[in-house]
């Protein structure tokens, strides 16, 4: 049987990689986090990930708290022109008008918009607005305002409605980030809430994943992903060369 | 009245329904005029005791719905251009938006901020409009500035500061404090026209030092003189004005103002605000657009001897006769003077210039940067770009979306019919996204439109200022069609029944064009059709576009490619190539799997997020598509696209499921597929129509 052009773009995604690493996926009614210092590219993963979602045919609320719709916007038509590039993959550009019709902004400003008020405007797009969201993305929430009790409502909703929510965590204090497990310290409390935990760190030229957390379990490892620093897409690493 | 543009001020007067716009815009033109007339009239001071109020109602009434109003006031004049009360389509609010350059934000003492107010501040943003607030009805029961002043930081996030206090609150509204100069102030005479200036009352003292205090503070943000000035408690009143300036003129500071239009309190005050406060037209960075740059903005100079730049903003049909109030950006405009209109290319001459005053219409020889005057026997729409010969700016975009919906009308009398021909002849001039034609097959004159509230306001407008009634029809999308399939054709068009036979061929190929419109394309080689019968082709082509055969809505989007023919001597002609080309047409398109595609609107829809669930309900059950939600506090906007033919009637639904707290706006954005259950619906109601006009 051969493959379309959207089915090998789907199956050669270094997603695939970082799925097989946890256990097949996220899953529906998990939590998982992104965390990392300002500007090392959580926004870019995380619309990596949504544009792979919306690939797969799912729809994909995306949740920010920080940036303009607008900026968001570009974000999406950026990463679908990267992906595109690909050899082949002209024809998947031809799709984005229809994938984007499965994508939802919702914008929040982050002083006074509280998580119940949150997850009340969500449901009401789910429900009353009958957008059948498979995928969260939640972009920008300050883990230090919310606090692990707001998460946990967070996982509650995402258990409760069956969806995959992916969080951004921006970590905001002085070095040393992690612990000798790699767990952030501005994270430690919130633990109880996340399913899996991946840390994104400078490593020389280039940015690293490491997974913290697998569904439950600590279990450092390093995912041998790599935030490609020109098309900010995630990417397979090259194995270590032997010396 | 001046021309120095320092001492110019164009301003708006915004508000909330019901929060006194009238009443401050008529005290406004009275207390202008009665200081004109105390210069120029003397010893005839029974005309203005004598003048009963009815009379100087309907005077103003008819200044008040005109464009603009010219008044004097210190020394300074001053334009008041009329704000819209519709916002529904987007042409009109931002060609009012274009010529004003701050505005006064009128705020009920009562009702503090409300939905229009919040619209309102809204659009001021989003064209950079400086402006006061004035807080109206102190006199009312209830009434509490203080509050008021309040709600507009919090509701409309703005950095305010009151720049008075109310002596008196209610039925003992008395007068004001004047934070600036620190006195009181007490309006006396019959209609408030004498100021009497006393100290400020003992049991105010303390509140006013406080109020001054944060008066000085907050100024102090925009000026570091005044700053010092103050740590060494001598801020002067110059240096107080001068800094509240700035930080209006930045948008960083809202001066608050109170009085109370009704009981004549506080307008004086406000007018010096006027003066002190908001910008002369030189200190308003307005841009254009190069139509010779590709659309590159270019910054105007308020500049007397730069080369003229003035926009057509308003077309009034008076007492007068056919008036066009244009607005000058850059450079001066004088009698005689050769001016081009950019849309249109055409040349004027500038004839009668006039300004409008509050109760005279004064002719003037010119005018420069800033000023906004009104010309005699112009020919133009609304909207247009007058620039000197070589220049070939333009103010508003010039880009004018085809219109989407379409309703047909019907004078309910004789006597209406001119009218209604009298009042769509002149909302097409104003308007043009605003269209009218009469349809062939059934003799109906059609009216178009971007909206249903777009028809709806000009239905209203013929009844009130033409008082044309009318009787409509359904409003109708224009639904367009299009192939999706690139095919090939080959046609031959024969005709021998006596006299001269007709022969022609032709094959070639047609495909979608993503881009829209036409295409034609000629690859014939040899010779095979003869170069006089390509245009014969392309002409018979383009005739089969305007009716589609799906459901006769116009064929958009299609490139036709002709590659091979064959001719005779004799029988070939014009006609035979234009009709082969219709059969060709007819032949390929059906194999071309032709759709039918729907006008999508782009629809905004904003109110308390306490409806958003309802809102989000009204979009999807209308097909729609909803992009973006943004919620700031209790406030949200949601963007969706929805296809036209679903909005019919949307604004009564939103009104009662909001209570009349959300409001909508909507604007082409493209065309899309209609689905294919609505697709053979549309198709089954043209083949019905089809039938019934066949058989009468």
């Amino acid at each position: 049987m051969t493959l379309t052009v959207k089915e090998e773009l789907i199956k050669r995604s270094p997603l695939r990689v970082l799925e097989k690493s946890i256990s097949g996926g996220l899953g529906r009614g998990n939590v998982g986090v992104l965390a990392s210092r300002k500007g090392v590219g959580k926004t870019a993963c995380l619309v990596h990930i949504a544009a792979d979602k919306l690939l797969q045919g799912q729809h994909v609320l995306h949740v920010s708290y920080a940036s303009r719709v607008d900026h968001i916007v570009t974000w999406y038509e950026d990463i679908f022109k990267e992906i595109a590039k690909a050899p082949k993959m002209r024809a998947a550009l031809d799709e984005f008008d229809e994938l984007i019709r499965r994508r939802v902004i919702m914008n929040f400003k982050q002083d006074g918009a509280r998580t119940e008020q949150v997850l009340r405007s969500l449901e009401a797009m789910i429900v009353h607005g009958n957008f059948r969201a498979e995928t969260v993305i939640v972009d920008g929430l300050d883990f230090v305002q919310a606090g692990p009790a707001d998460l946990l409502k967070f996982k509650e909703f995402a258990g409760r409605l069956g969806l995959e929510v992916w969080f951004s965590a921006s970590l905001k204090k002085e070095d040393p980030l992690f612990d000798e497990r790699g767990i952030p310290y501005e994270l430690a409390a919130h633990l109880g809430a996340i399913d899996v935990l991946i840390s994104l760190q400078h490593h020389g030229d280039h940015v690293h994943f490491a997974l913290v957390q697998d569904h439950g379990r600590l279990a450092p490892q390093d995912l041998r992903l790599k935030l490609d620093p020109t098309t900010l897409l995630i990417a397979k690493e090259a194995r270590p060369r032997a010396r | 009245m001046t021309t120095d543009i320092a001492r110019m001020r164009n301003i708006g007067i915004s508000a909330h329904i019901d929060s006194g716009k009238t009443t401050l815009t008529e005290r406004v033109l009275f207390y202008c005029k009665k200081i004109h007339k105390i210069h120029e009239v003397k010893g005839k001071d029974g005309v203005g005791a004598t003048m009963d109020s009815m009379d100087l109602e309907r005077e103003r009434g008819i200044t008040i719905a005109s464009a603009t109003t010219a008044v004097e006031w210190a020394d300074h004049s001053v334009n008041i251009i009329d704000t819209p009360g519709h916002v529904d389509f987007t042409i009109e609010v931002e060609r009012s938006l274009r010529v004003l350059d701050s505005a006064i934000l009128v705020l009920c003492s009562v009702g503090g901020v409300q939905s229009q107010t919040i619209t309102v501040d809204r659009q001021l943003r989003r064209y950079n409009v400086p402006f006061i607030a004035f807080v109206n009805k102190a006199d009312r029961v209830g009434a509490n500035p203080l509050k008021v002043r309040d709600q507009i930081s919090e509701k409309l996030g703005h950095r305010t500061v009151m720049m008075q206090i109310p002596i008196g609150l209610e039925s003992a509204f008395s007068g004001l404090v004047d934070l600036v100069a620190m006195k009181a102030l007490y309006f006396d005479g019959p209609e408030g026209e004498t100021i009497r200036i006393e100290d400020v009352p003992e049991e105010l003292a303390a509140e006013a030092a406080a109020r001054r205090e944060e008066l000085v503070d907050t100024a102090s943000l925009f000026s570091d003189e005044l700053m010092e000035a103050a740590l060494e408690g001598r801020a002067t009143e110059a240096l107080v004005r001068a800094a509240v300036r700035k930080g209006v003129l930045s948008r960083q500071l809202v001066p608050v103002f109170i009085g109370s239009a009704y009981r004549n309190k506080g307008i004086q005050p406000l007018l010096d605000a006027v003066v002190h406060y908001l910008p002369n037209p030189a200190e308003v960075e307005n841009r254009a657009i190069d139509l010779d740059a590709g659309g590159a903005e270019r910054v105007l100079a308020a500049d007397p001897a730069a080369k003229t730049v003035a926009l057509a903003f308003k077309l009034e049909d008076g007492a007068y006769g056919q008036l066009t109030y244009i607005r000058i950006y850059q450079g001066a405009l004088s009698k005689g003077e050769e001016l081009v209109n950019t849309r249109s290319g055409q040349k004027i001459k500038v004839g009668r210039l006039v300004r409008m005053h509050a109760d005279t219409m004064a002719e003037i020889a010119e005018a420069g940067p800033g000023d906004i005057v009104a010309l005699f026997g112009v020919e133009c729409a609304s909207g247009d770009t007058f620039c000197s010969p070589g220049l070939n700016l333009a103010m508003t975009a010039i880009y004018v979306p085809e219109p989407v919906i379409s309703l047909a009308i019907e004078p309910v009398d004789k006597g209406s019919a001119d009218r209604v021909a009298k009042a769509l002849n002149r909302f097409t001039k104003e308007d043009p996204t605003f269209r009218t034609h009469v349809d062939p097959e059934s003799n109906q004159t059609i009216i178009q439109g971007m909206g249903e509230l777009h028809l709806d306001v000009y239905i209203e407008r013929m009844k009130r200022e033409y008082r044309a009634e009318v009787k409509t029809g359904m409003p109708q999308v224009a639904y367009r069609e299009a192939v999706s399939q690139a095919v090939e054709f080959d046609y031959t068009h024969k005709k021998q029944t006596g006299g001269a036979g007709q022969y022609a061929r032709i094959s070639g190929r047609l495909e979608p064009l993503a881009k829209g419109g036409f295409e034609f394309a000629n690859e014939v080689k040899g010779g095979r059709i003869p170069r006089e019968f390509i245009p014969s082709c392309e002409k018979g082509f383009r005739a089969s576009l305007r009716k589609g055969q799906l459901i006769g809505f116009p064929v958009i989007g299609v490139r036709v490619v002709i590659n091979d023919g064959q001719y005779h001597p004799v029988d070939s002609s014009d006609i035979a190539f234009q009709t082969a080309a219709q059969g060709a047409f007819r032949q390929a398109y059906a194999k071309a799997k032709p759709q039918i595609l729907e006008p999508v609107m782009k629809v905004s829809v904003e109110g308390p997020t306490e409806f958003a669930g309802n809102v989000f309900a009204t979009i999807s059950q209308r097909r729609g598509v909803i992009v973006s939600s943004v919620e700031d506090g209790t406030f949200s906007r949601v963007d969706a696209e929805v296809p036209l033919g679903e909005m019919f009637g949307y604004s009564t639904v939103l009104r009662s499921l909001t209570q009349g707290k959300a409001e909508f706006t909507m604007e082409f954005l493209k065309y899309g597929r209609v689905p294919p259950h609505i697709a053979e619906m549309l198709t089954e109601q043209h083949l019905e129509a089809e039938r019934k006009k066949s058989q009468r």
